[in-house]
């Protein structure tokens, strides 16, 4: 139903578009940050560092837009949630920004044919992952679905296996050869950024279900990332 | 696995503790038409409860029937129960004198008596006491306290109640109400006539005096209703549709018409 003031909904509206902006955005930059990478071309990740000031500049008119809005209307209720959700969320996607521009700035240092083809594989599948997850949580959460989103943020645990999988291979490849480990400890990193990607993208499903229903999905999830256990230095 | 928190659990603390007053199957009549439509709820004691609702949903009805205030005019009536501290208020056998020591109202527009500040207070004490002047002095004082208005008025006594701007004139209503002790304080609309500055004041009392009384206030101001009170019923057409606490009604209300009201959708 619409708000007996109209330019409410017109405000509201404003906002939740900037939140599918900010999250195409974040779907582009992790998917040319991660194809710049594997094809270490630079023009591309040139691009991503640049898309960055575009996210982060999204976010701070979100930001206005938002506390505008609560100063005006004292919104109440779901239109409360939306809002308050709108600026955990633009937090959440311009961290995401952040980490895709973290990955560009290393595809100069790890170089061409440092990469061996086995670990581009499995850091491409683990990115497809992420970028199933960042283009999701925006899907679900513009389609109102909650139940989606609270199976969406369970999916996480997905990226953290994989992550687990290519931290390994990654410590085989450096002792094998000592040359590598430049190299390998760059896309360790980038690894590492893509796992974090995916703990924001939980984040995101979390503050939407919250949103959608008014009640908090419960505070633990599966969690597979076992690298900590295996290595102190991740 | 680390204990939940309350919040995780999804499932609505009990609202009442100790029931102060208990509304049950209530129906009101102006005349033909039914105002209130089997109205039951339970007012916990010493606490802060709201009613809300567009114009004509019953609210400030409901609260008129909790002192029997209707009585006063003809063709009014009221059928169920009221029952405070587990007697019912609606029974012919109720002394009204008493049941209005007992609960106490305060009105949209303030209402003092055209007579001096102290005279405003010691007033309604006389009807039902009989104390020394030394008595009624300190009675005077402590309920001006109580209503945050004894810094203010305290070198004139004397002056007249009128001479008050509204917010101390409402301030002044209030701590004639609790001049005599009463058990709850009904609050119909109190700040809507007020200054921003005048309602807090009135709203930072109603914060302190939940400590001791029970008070249940009707207010169009739904910011207000969430300040103040730490339960809220929302009404529409005569009807209770949703009561729960504060915090849950203006958060995440579970009736849709609460929701399309807080939020201002209301056609």
């Amino acid at each position: 139903m619409a708000h007996t003031v109209a330019s409410f909904d017109e405000d509201l509206r404003q906002i939740s578009q900037l939140i599918r902006d900010m999250g195409d955005l974040a779907g582009s930059m992790v998917g040319a940050s991660t194809k710049a990478l594997l094809n270490s071309d630079n023009a591309m990740a040139q691009r991503v560092v640049s898309d960055d000031a575009i996210m982060d500049a999204r976010q701070r008119e979100l930001d206005d837009r938002a506390i505008t809005l609560i100063a005006k209307r004292q919104p109440m209720a779901d239109d409360l949630r939306s809002v308050v959700g709108a600026i955990r969320m633009a937090g959440d996607l311009e961290r995401i920004g952040d980490l895709a521009k973290n990955i560009a700035k290393r595809v100069g240092s790890v170089g061409v044919s440092a990469a061996p083809r086995d670990l581009s594989h499995s850091i491409d599948s683990m990115a497809q992952l992420v970028l199933i997850q960042v283009h999701g949580v925006i899907e679900e959460y513009t389609a109102g679905d909650a139940t989606a989103l609270a199976k969406l943020r369970n999916d996480d645990e997905r990226i953290d296996v994989k992550y687990t999988s290519v931290f390994r291979e990654l410590l085989t490849y450096m002792m094998e050869d000592p040359r590598n480990i430049t190299a390998c400890t760059h896309l360790l990193f980038c690894a590492k950024n893509l796992e974090r990607i995916g703990d924001h993208v939980t984040n995101i499903a979390e503050n939407a279900y919250y949103v959608l229903t008014g009640t908090q999905l419960p505070a633990n999830r599966p969690k597979q990332d076992e690298t900590a256990m295996s290595a102190p230095a991740a | 696995m680390k204990p939940m928190l309350s919040t995780d659990l999804n499932v609505a603390e009990t609202v009442v503790e100790k029931a102060k007053i208990e509304v049950k199957n209530l129906n009101f009549y102006y005349g033909q038409s039914k105002a209130l439509k089997d109205i039951n709820l339970s007012l916990p004691e010493r606490s802060v409860t709201a009613f809300i609702g567009p114009s004509g949903c019953g609210k400030s009805t409901l609260l008129r029937v909790l002192n029997r205030i209707y009585e006063l005019y003809p063709k009014q009536s009221a059928e169920g129960q009221v029952l405070l501290d587990g007697k019912n208020i609606l029974d012919r056998s109720q002394d009204l004198n008493l049941l209005r020591t007992k609960i106490g109202m305060v009105f949209q527009k303030p209402t003092p008596f055209p007579m001096s500040i102290y005279e405003n207070i010691a007033f309604g004490v006389r009807l039902y006491e009989k104390i020394s002047k030394a008595e009624m002095d300190s009675r005077v004082e402590s309920a001006l306290k109580r209503a945050a208005l004894w810094n203010e008025v305290k070198d004139k006594l004397n002056a007249s109640g009128q001479s008050l701007s509204g917010g101390q004139q409402q301030r002044l209503c209030i701590a004639r109400t609790v001049a005599v002790k009463p058990e709850v304080i009904l609050l119909d609309e109190p700040a809507s006539a007020l200054d921003p500055l005048s309602t807090a004041k009135i709203e930072e009392l109603i914060d302190e005096l939940q400590a001791d009384y029970t008070i249940v206030i009707v207010t169009h101001n739904m910011q207000q209703a969430a300040r103040v009170s730490r339960q809220t019923a929302f009404m529409y057409l005569g009807e209770l549709v949703e009561f729960d606490r504060t915090e849950k009604i203006f958060t995440s209300p579970r009736e849709k018409r609460t929701q399309d009201y807080i939020t201002g959708r209301f056609g």
